[in-house]
C-alpha cells in the first residue's frame, strides 16, 4: 500500500507535468515591462489607477494625446489644434480622416459622444464624471437628471418615459457629432487646459460595438433599472457574447492577450496610421506584486523597463539614481502631493472636541512639520518637501505661493493663544492612516508631541475602511493625497472647493470658492492663474490641509530602451520606443 | 465504510453551509464602500445605484442570491477587477495553486516520510540528529525568509530558474519547494514520531524473534501503522497547500489563489472573499473525506467502529 504510493505519486507528478507544459513556446515580446499590480479595469470610464492609465492610453487615443516627453497635449484622433471660438466656449475637433479602430472601421465623432455619455453614467460609477460636469455645457444638469433616475425606484411605465427622455436631455449637453468628423463641443466657461483633458482615459472614444452588451432592464434588479450598465467582460479581446466582436480599440496598439494576474499582450493595432512606423511590435504587461522580485527580474535583463520601485529600500535606489552609480534609474518628479486633512468642519469627532476647527490650532500643528527633515531624513527618495498644495514648476506659468515654514516658538504661542498652553487640555489627536504612512505619522507624532506637549495616537485602518472614515470625517487628522490629473493648480484647488466630493477636510471659505469661480470665468490666462495663486494663499493661510511633500518616483530603464522618457504624469507610449542593444 | 462515506458526505455539507453562513455575516458587517476605486470619494447616488443592482442593499436577498450562484457554480462579479468575474479568478488561480500545492506535498511525502523512517531506526544517531537540526530550520524560518533566499541563490545567482512570475515549467519548482519545506518538516516528525512508537510495539519483537529481516520490519510491518497519523495530516495539509499560499505567491510573483484570500477581505470584495472561502473549505472538507475513507480501508478496525 504505501509502497503503492510511491509508484503512484511520481507518476501523477509527471502526469501533471506533461499536462502542464502543453501550450508552453511563446516569443518573447520586442518589450517587457513590469505593473506592480494587476490592472483593476480596462473600461477608460472606470480606471483611476496610473498603470491603468498607461494600457489604455497605449490601446486608445483620444482627440488629442499627451507628448511623450513634456506632456503637452499634441493631435490624437483629431487634427490638431482644433477650432476654438474666439470666446473661447466652443472647441470644433476634426477627426482625422486616417484615424482607424483595430478592426479597421473609421473613428467617429459619435464614437467619442458614445464614449464621453458612458462616462457621464451613474452605471458606469465613473470617478470622473466630474471633469464633465464641471466644464462642459448641460453636462451638470443631465447628470443630475440619471443621478435622481438611479436613486429612484421606478413602476415600468415610468422606467419608459425615463427611456424615451433619455436621449433628448442628453441633446442638451453640449457634446454634438455634427458628422462622422465633426464634433464639436461647448463649455460653461473658457477651459485653458481642455486639450489637456482630452488626452485623459475617460475622455476615450468607444467602438459601436459595445452596445451589443448593454444590458436590459429585465436583467437587472427592480430598483436599479434605470441604470445603463454594459456587461464588464467588453474590454477582454477574446470575449464573443450577442455577436460581440472582442475588444476594439483606435490606439496604436491592441490587446492581444490578457492573462490575469500574468501578463497583458499588445500588439500593434495594424490599421493603426503609423503603424509601420512602430518598433516594438508586441510589448507584455506583466504583473509582479513583489517588486523586490521585480527588480531582480529587471537585473537579470527579464524585463526593460520598471515604472514602481515602490521597495523598502528605496532610499538606496534614490541615491543610486542621484549619484550616477545607475544612470539607468531616474527619479520622477510627480504632479502629486501627500499632505494630512485637518477636520475643519465637525465640532465633536467620536465623542471628543475637535480643536481644530480653529484656524489658530491648525497653524500651530503645521508650523511644528519639519518637512525637509521627513523627506531627506525619513524618506530619502528624492521627494520634495511641500510648501504649497500645487507642485512648484510642475504647470507652465503657474507659480504657487509659499506656505508656512518650521517655526516652533512661534508654533508654541499660537497653541497657548488658541487656549491651550503647552497642550493642556488638549484632547487626545488621532492620525487616521493606512500602513503605507506608519513611518511618516511616527515622526509627525513625535514632532507635535515634543514641541506642543499634545498626546497624539496613530489609528492604521485598512485602505477601505480608511478611505470610508476620511469620506465621512470620522478623524481629527488624516492623511491625504492628490495626484493631479491635468495640468492645472485647479486639479489641486478643487478639491478644497466647499461641496466638493473630495474635500475630505470639509473646509468651507466663501472666499475662496468666489475667487476659484472667478478664475473658471475668467478669459485671460494671466488674470487665471493670478486669482489662482490668490486662492491657494488663502488655504496655505487657512491649513485645513498641511502640505508635507510632493512625490518623486523612482523608476527604471534600461540603456537599451530608447524613446521613453521621465515625466511628471508617469506616462510612457510604447509607439516611440526603440531597442537598441 | 459506505455508511462511513454516506455520513462524512452529509456533515460535509452541513460544514460548508455553516461557514457559508458565517462569512456572509462577517462580510455584511465589514464597514466600508466595496465599489470604491483608489480614495476618489464616490456619489452618494452611485453607491446606493450600484449596491441595488448586486443586491448589496438588501442582506437576505444577496445571501440567497449568492447562495444560489455557488450551487449553480456561479460566483458572480468581483468589485475590485471589475473586468473579471469570481469563476475567471478561481479558473485562473485555481489550477496554479493546485499544482503547486500538489506537487509541494509530493516533494513533503517523498522526502518526509523516509527522512522520518531513518531517523526513527536510526535513532539517536547523526542522521537524526540532522534531521532534527533540518526541521528546526525549516520551522523557525517562515517561507518568506527560505523563498527570497531561494529565488535569490537559485534564480539570480545560478540562474537555474526565472526570476519569479509564470507561464514556463520553469516557473515551478522553487515554489514548490519552498511551499513544501515546512509540510517536509512535519511530516518527517511525524512519521518519526510514529515509527518510534510502532517499532517497540510486541508484534514488531514477534517479528523481530520469528527472523524477519529489518527492511521487511521497517517498511511491511511498521510503516504501515506509522503512517496513519501522517494520512490524517495530509487532508488538511493538501488543502491548505493546494488553494494556495499567501507568502509564497508573493516571493515568487505565482499568480495564485492564495492572495486572493488576503486581497479580497482587504478590499471588500464580498463575491471574492465567499468565493474563496467555499472553495478552501470545500476543499478540506472533501479531502478530510477522502482521507477519512482511506484511513478506513487501510485499518480496516476504523470503518467497523463507525
Amino acid at each position: 500500500m504505501i509502497r503503492s504510493l510511491f509508484v503512484i505519486c511520481p507518476t501523477l507528478l509527471i502526469a501533471v507535468l506533461t499536462l502542464y507544459g502543453v501550450g508552453e513556446g511563446e516569443p518573447r515580446a520586442d518589450f517587457r515591462y513590469v505593473n506592480p499590480s494587476e490592472i483593476h479595469t480596462l473600461d477608460p470610464v472606470r480606471m483611476s489607477w496610473t498603470q491603468d492609465f498607461r494600457v489604455a492610453l497605449n490601446i486608445w487615443e483620444g482627440l488629442t494625446v499627451w507628448h511623450p516627453r513634456t506632456t503637452e497635449p499634441i493631435g490624437g484622433a483629431a487634427e490638431f489644434p482644433p477650432h476654438v471660438s474666439a470666446d473661447g466656449l466652443t472647441y470644433t475637433f476634426a477627426i482625422r480622416e486616417d484615424a482607424r479602430w483595430s478592426n479597421g472601421d473609421s473613428v467617429t465623432a459619435e464614437d467619442f459622444v458614445r464614449g464621453w455619455r458612458r462616462a457621464m453614467e451613474p452605471g458606469t460609477a465613473a470617478d470622473y464624471a466630474f471633469l464633465f460636469t464641471d466644464h462642459i455645457a448641460g453636462a451638470e444638469d443631465y447628470v443630475t437628471f440619471r443621478r435622481q433616475a438611479v436613486s429612484t425606484s421606478m413602476s415600468p411605465d415610468e422606467l419608459d418615459q425615463h427611456a424615451a427622455m433619455l436621449d433628448s436631455r442628453f441633446g442638451d449637453v453640449g457634446i454634438d457629432a455634427i458628422n462622422d468628423r465633426v464634433l464639436v463641443i461647448r463649455l460653461n466657461n473658457p477651459c485653458p487646459y481642455f486639450l489637456d483633458l482630452t488626452a485623459f482615459p475617460a475622455f476615450l472614444p468607444c467602438h459601436q460595438s459595445i452596445e451589443l452588451l448593454r444590458e436590459r432592464y429585465g436583467n437587472l434588479p427592480t430598483n436599479s433599472r434605470a441604470l445603463v450598465v454594459y456587461d464588464t467582460q467588453w474590454t477582454k479581446p477574446d470575449y464573443h457574447r450577442n455577436g460581440y466582436p472582442g475588444l476594439i480599440t483606435n490606439g496604436a496598439y491592441r490587446l492581444a492577450d490578457w492573462k490575469f494576474k500574468r501578463r497583458a499582450r499588445l500588439e500593434v493595432n495594424p490599421f493603426f496610421r503609423e503603424a509601420d512606423t512602430i518598433a516594438c511590435r508586441t510589448i507584455d504587461m506583466v504583473v509582479y506584486d513583489n517588486i523586490s522580485a521585480a527588480l531582480m527580474a529587471y537585473e537579470a535583463g527579464d524585463v526593460d523597463f520598471l515604472p514602481a520601485m515602490n521597495v523598502p529600500y528605496d532610499h538606496e535606489l534614490a541615491r543610486l539614481s542621484r549619484t550616477g552609480e545607475r544612470p539607468d534609474f531616474h527619479i520622477c518628479v510627480v504632479l502629486a502631493t501627500y499632505f494630512l486633512n485637518f477636520n475643519c468642519t465637525m465640532p465633536v469627532v467620536g465623542g471628543r472636541p475637535n480643536p481644530f476647527t480653529e484656524r489658530a490650532v491648525r497653524r500651530a500643528f503645521s508650523l511644528v512639520v519639519d518637512k525637509d527633515r521627513i523627506v531627506n531624513l525619513v524618506l530619502g527618495r528624492g521627494d520634495r518637501a511641500a510648501y504649497s498644495f500645487v507642485p512648484p514648476d510642475a504647470i507652465p506659468g503657474y507659480d504657487p505661493p509659499t506656505g508656512l515654514a518650521n517655526d516652533t516658538d512661534a508654533a508654541r504661542s499660537m497653541l497657548a493663544e488658541a487656549g491651550y498652553p503647552s497642550g493642556k487640555d488638549f484632547p487626545t489627536v488621532g492620525i487616521l492612516h493606512t500602513q503605507t504612512d506608519e513611518r511618516v505619522c511616527q515622526v509627525l507624532a513625535r514632532m507635535w508631541e515634543e514641541t506642543l506637549g499634545v498626546r497624539v495616537e496613530l489609528r492604521s485602518k485598512e485602505t477601505k475602511t480608511f478611505a470610508e472614515d476620511k469620506a465621512d470625517h470620522r478623524f481629527l487628522i488624516a492623511r491625504g493625497n492628490w495626484y493631479g490629473d491635468y495640468s492645472d493648480p485647479t486639479t489641486f484647488l478643487d478639491c478644497l472647493a466647499s461641496g466638493n466630493g473630495n474635500n475630505d477636510s470639509g473646509y468651507a471659505n466663501p472666499e475662496y470658492d468666489a475667487l476659484l469661480a472667478e478664475a473658471a470665468a475668467a478669459t485671460d490666462p494671466a488674470d487665471r492663474f493670478a486669482l489662482l495663486r490668490r486662492a491657494e494663499a488663502i488655504i496655505l493661510n487657512d491649513v485645513p490641509i498641511l502640505p508635507i511633500l510632493h512625490y518623486a518616483e523612482p523608476i527604471a530603464i534600461k540603456p537599451y530602451v530608447k524613446g521613453l522618457y521621465p515625466n511628471a504624469r508617469l506616462w510612457f507610449p510604447f509607439r516611440y520606443v526603440r531597442i537598441e542593444r | 465504510m459506505i455508511g462511513l462515506l454516506v455520513r462524512r458526505v452529509i456533515l460535509g455539507a452541513v460544514t460548508i453551509a455553516c461557514i457559508y453562513t458565517l462569512t456572509f455575516v462577517m462580510v455584511i458587517l465589514l464597514p466600508g464602500n466595496p465599489f470604491q476605486q483608489g480614495e476618489r470619494n464616490m456619489a452618494p447616488e452611485v453607491e446606493q445605484a450600484l449596491r441595488a443592482r448586486y443586491h448589496m442593499d438588501d442582506n437576505w436577498l444577496y445571501f440567497q442570491e449568492f447562495l444560489t450562484g455557488a450551487i449553480r457554480l456561479d460566483f458572480g462579479p468581483t468589485f475590485t477587477y471589475s473586468d473579471w468575474t469570481c469563476n475567471q479568478i478561481l479558473a485562473s488561480a485555481l489550477p496554479v495553486s493546485m499544482l503547486i500545492g500538489l506537487l509541494a506535498i509530493l516533494i513533503a511525502v517523498m522526502v518526509g516520510v523516509p527522512l522520518g523512517v531513518w531517523s526513527a531506526v536510526k535513532r539517536n544517531g547523526w542522521l537524526d540528529n540532522l534531521g532534527l537540526g533540518f526541521v528546526l530550520m525549516v520551522v523557525s524560518l517562515p517561507t518568506f525568509v527560505t523563498g527570497t533566499l531561494l529565488l535569490i541563490v537559485a534564480a539570480v545567482q545560478l540562474h537555474l530558474a526565472p526570476i519569479g512570475g509564470w507561464g514556463t515549467l520553469a516557473h515551478l519548482p522553487l515554489p514548490a519547494l519552498t511551499l513544501s519545506l515546512p509540510f517536509t518538516a512535519y511530516i518527517m516528525r511525524l512519521t518519526r514520531a510514529s515509527m518510534i512508537e510502532t517499532l517497540s510495539a510486541d508484534y514488531i519483537r514477534t517479528a523481530v524473534a520469528k527472523g524477519a529481516s529489518r527492511r521487511t520490519i521497517v517498511w511491511k510491518h511498521a510503516l504501515k501503522p506509522a503512517f496513519l497519523p501522517v494520512l490524517s495530516y495530509l487532508g488538511p495539509a493538501t488543502a491548505q497547500a493546494m488553494t494556495g499560499s499567501f507568502v509564497v505567491e508573493k516571493v515568487f510573483g505565482v499568480p495564485g489563489l492564495g492572495q486572493h484570500f488576503v486581497n479580497a477581505a482587504l478590499n471588500l470584495d464580498a463575491g471574492l472573499i465567499m468565493s474563496t472561502v467555499l472553495v478552501f473549505s470545500t476543499f478540506l472538507v472533501v479531502l478530510n473525506t477522502l482521507i477519512d475513507t482511506l484511513y478506513a480501508w487501510i485499518d480496516p478496525r476504523i470503518g467497523r467502529a463507525v
